[in-house]
């Protein structure tokens, strides 16, 4: 039955298999494969043509982090080495496949974890990151929350997600020069990056679906202490300064966020019936593609989140979340991560959770904060 | 090159809060070839027998010729010495006062030796101590002998002070492993298990002495088909986890729990002893700590170690759930040993209550091992029950002690009180 075997676990597997069933590493090719660790730069010969038309006067680097020798993060229960048989060999605690939990740290500044959560029986959330190695300078954070119950949302959502990336990769634009042009364009290169996202939810649909792949979409992008962001459907970006008064940047397209719109509280939206019921979304039925989009200027360290409903469903409001980014006590972005998730796991791990984190610190604080910028929530159309 | 595999039977469903993971491993080795061939080191080969004054003219002849018959199946190049025992352990053969106490097999040795055992002239008493701290001196007079096994055979009850014997069993665990064998109905079943089971070998009743020399030569002959000379078997459980038992089921119920040694503060290993090509099956129960309905994890990993290479590995799970029917299922297998093992612990219990003169307690205890015998298939263990019982209801286990009993039958059914049957898988 074995053809060949894996080379992550040394475990049999058949030839065309993409994962092992054994260690659930990806098989064959990684670069195309494995939802990497890290992003890959842009090869010579990437079509670039999908990209925004003010082409990059350069294309930041992005540098590989270091795996594990042996590939293998460590529990995510105890933190203890996991054996080839991908349990825990100290506590024996099962370690969810590199679909069902995979993280990303582009740079020291900025990482995110995606994880299946504990209620759902596959991951369908996706995020694909990119950082320069320069903290501050320029991220971009991507999050699709594939919705359950349709055919391989989880493939599609993870496609998605890279596939924006790849729009996003090259720096926005500056647009000719008032805050409205700028804007304009901006837009203009998160609409492509959502056409790219669904193009690829799309191509994922099965032949004859009765339920075709469908997506969220997030995306957030730092370009020194411009802070733009937008969204299809209700997963969020937030900007949660240290100390300060943090907001919720997106605006959900929700039936929840219609009622509050209405005049009902936000926990009794989120909480009733309706409150996880989108509005808008990607996919090969999508009522309406283009994202509401903004940008902010961010002058003061502080984090950058951007995360499924996995997450907010436990902590909607900015001061919620503050409580729990205090709690974990770290400015390290990927423990934050880490920890923003088992807190998520640790109220019932209902969703899929993705949480995504910029670590803004030193380089904008003191730079005077250009109130007139904001621009929640409008989108072009 | 020897392959080992293990495959693992077990519901691995928890109810919430449920805390205890029973399992049972299947570990079967293939291409074991032969003993002292492998590259590993040399096979050694010490017959030991039984030369007390007790032992009958006819008895004695037919343990000479079982004890040639067994020479004939040790592989030529295998080191070899012939013990004679009474009240004190004589080297028959290699004549030899100092030096290696053992010599190669070949033509000329194993026509010497057996001329040394027709020389055997039955008189003294028995001081089994003394032969088994014999075998020992022996295998250790030839270091490159590193598979180490020895046959046993005696037809009385050891005369001397039990914890001289206790001590000599002490001393050769983990060294040798040692087939025993019990001729006529003089000898305590119970004395010569204990021996057998710390050695890591087999017990038997040879009822008459035509049956003997066939006895010898399926002991030897299997003796020389393991190759793989010793292994162990350890067992992982995770931290905070309690091994509750460790026991070989199949082909006999050895209860190992006590014979652990710790490899790392998470794993203990269990003597197996040497390997030819067979399945050997052992019941694992682990206590974990009860966790979240959906949560699954790892409650041991079970695993065949040569020297520190583990060459095969099983994982026992435990998942939570709250669907009832998941968790309520006992795995057939689980059932089928656990059924097993309290047959054979019903068998001796009752003949030990029965030799005690605890008529109530017996028929109880062997009504029980009817039934139990009866539910797990053990057709062996049935058809040695009724020769010591009478059976009125198998199903409800009602039996009452037949008052005649052939002392053989009766012991035949305590040895072979351990030997357990398979289901189909």
């Amino acid at each position: 039955m074995s053809d060949t075997t894996c080379p992550s676990c040394g475990a049999g597997v058949a030839a065309d298999a993409k994962f092992c069933e054994s260690c659930g590493k990806p098989i064959g090719d990684p670069a195309t494969a494995a939802p990497t660790t890290t992003a890959a730069p842009a090869a010579a010969g990437d079509d670039l043509g999908s990209g925004p038309i003010s082409a990059p006067t350069h294309i930041t680097p992005v540098t590989a982090g270091t795996p594990a020798p042996d590939g293998r993060r460590p529990c995510v229960s105890c933190g203890g080495t996991v054996g080839p048989d991908t349990y825990c060999e100290q506590c024996g605690t099962k370690q969810p496949s590199e679909r069902d939990h995979f993280r990303e740290t582009p740079a020291p500044w900025v990482a995110g974890v995606c994880d299946r959560g504990i209620r759902h029986t596959r991951n369908e959330d996706a995020m694909a990151l990119l950082a320069s190695p320069t903290a501050g300078e320029r991220a971009v954070l991507v999050v699709l929350d594939g919705v359950s119950n349709t055919d391989d949302s989880d493939k599609a959502s993870l496609a998605g997600a890279r596939a924006a990336r790849e729009v996003l990769r090259t720096p926005l634009p500056r647009g000719m020069g008032t805050p409205e042009s700028r804007l304009s364009a901006v837009t203009s290169v998160f609409a492509d990056a959502v056409k790219a996202a669904n193009d690829a939810v799309v191509g994922f649909t099965p032949e004859g679906s009765e339920h075709p792949p469908s997506a969220t979409f997030v995306a957030a992008i730092v370009e020194g202490s411009v802070l733009s962001y937008a969204n299809v459907g209700d997963s969020r970006a937030y900007w949660l300064p240290d100390g300060g008064q943090g907001v919720q940047l997106s605006v959900d397209d929700s039936a929840a966020q219609l009622q509050i719109e209405a005049g009902m509280s936000r926990l009794e939206a989120e909480s009733g019936p309706q409150g996880h019921a989108i509005t808008r979304w990607l996919g090969r039925d999508a009522p309406d593609l283009a994202p509401r989009v903004g940008e902010v200027t961010i002058d003061a360290d502080g984090w950058v989140l951007v995360c499924s409903d996995g997450l907010w469903n436990y902590a909607s409001e900015p001061d919620a979340l503050v409580a729990q980014i205090a709690a974990a006590a770290t400015s390290e972005p990927e423990a934050l991560a880490v920890a923003l998730t088992a807190f998520a796991n640790a109220q019932g791990g209902q969703d899929n959770i993705t949480v995504a984190l910029a670590r803004i610190a030193g380089q904008n604080a003191g730079a005077t904060a250009d109130q007139g910028h904001i621009d929640q929530g409008e989108s072009h159309g | 090159m020897a392959e080992f595999t293990a495959a693992v039977y077990q519901n691995e469903f928890l109810p919430d809060g449920g805390t205890d993971v029973n399992a049972i491993v299947t570990v079967t080795c293939a291409g074991a070839g032969t003993a002292g061939q492998t590259g590993g080191g040399s096979a050694g080969e010490i017959i030991i027998v039984d030369t007390s004054g007790s032992m009958g003219p006819e008895t004695m002849a037919a343990a000479k010729q079982a004890a040639q018959a067994a020479l004939a199946e040790i592989v030529d190049g295998t080191w070899f010495a012939v013990i004679a025992g009474s009240d004190r352990a004589m080297l028959a053969y290699p004549k030899v006062s100092s030096g290696p106490g053992m010599v190669q097999m070949d033509a000329s040795t194993r026509s010497q030796a057996s001329e040394s055992i027709g020389a055997f002239v039955g008189s003294g008493g028995t001081a089994i101590s003394t032969w088994l701290d014999l075998a020992l001196t022996l295998f250790a007079s030839v270091p490159q002998v590193t598979q180490r096994h020895a046959i046993l055979l005696t037809d009385g009850e050891n005369r001397e002070d039990s914890n001289k014997l206790d001590a000599a069993i002490r001393n050769a665990t983990g060294v040798f492993q040692c087939d025993c064998r019990g001729a006529g109905t003089d000898w305590q079943v119970g004395e010569i298990r204990r021996i057998a089971q710390a050695l890591l070998g087999t017990v038997d009743i040879i009822p008459s002495p035509e049956l003997m020399q066939a006895q010898f030569q399926e002991m030897m002959r299997t003796a020389m088909s393991r190759g793989v000379a010793d292994a162990q078997l350890r067992v992982w459980t995770p931290q905070g986890a309690q091994v509750l038992f460790v026991r070989q089921v199949s082909p006999t119920v050895e209860d190992l729990t006590d014979r652990r040694t710790e490899v790392n503060p998470l794993t203990g290993a269990y003597p197996t002893g040497a390997w030819s090509d067979e399945s050997r099956d052992y019941h694992v129960g682990v206590r974990v700590a009860a966790k979240a309905i959906g949560q699954e994890q790892l409650a041991a990993r079970v695993q065949l170690a040569l020297g520190e290479d583990i060459v095969t590995q099983g994982l026992v799970k435990a998942t939570w759930s709250n669907d009832s029917e998941l968790t309520a299922k006992i795995d057939q297998q689980v059932a089928h040993y656990t059924g097993q093992t309290e047959l054979a612990a019903m068998i001796q219990e009752g003949l030990a209550a029965k030799a005690a003169g605890d008529e109530a307690t017996a028929t109880t205890k062997l009504g029980r091992a009817v039934q139990l015998a009866a539910e797990t298939g053990n057709d062996e263990a049935t058809s040695k029950l009724r020769k010591v019982v009478d059976v009125e209801d198998e199903k409800e286990g009602t039996v009452k002690l037949k008052r005649t009993v052939d002392k053989a039958d009766e012991m035949a059914l305590d040895t072979a009180s351990t030997k357990t049957t398979r289901i189909k898988k």
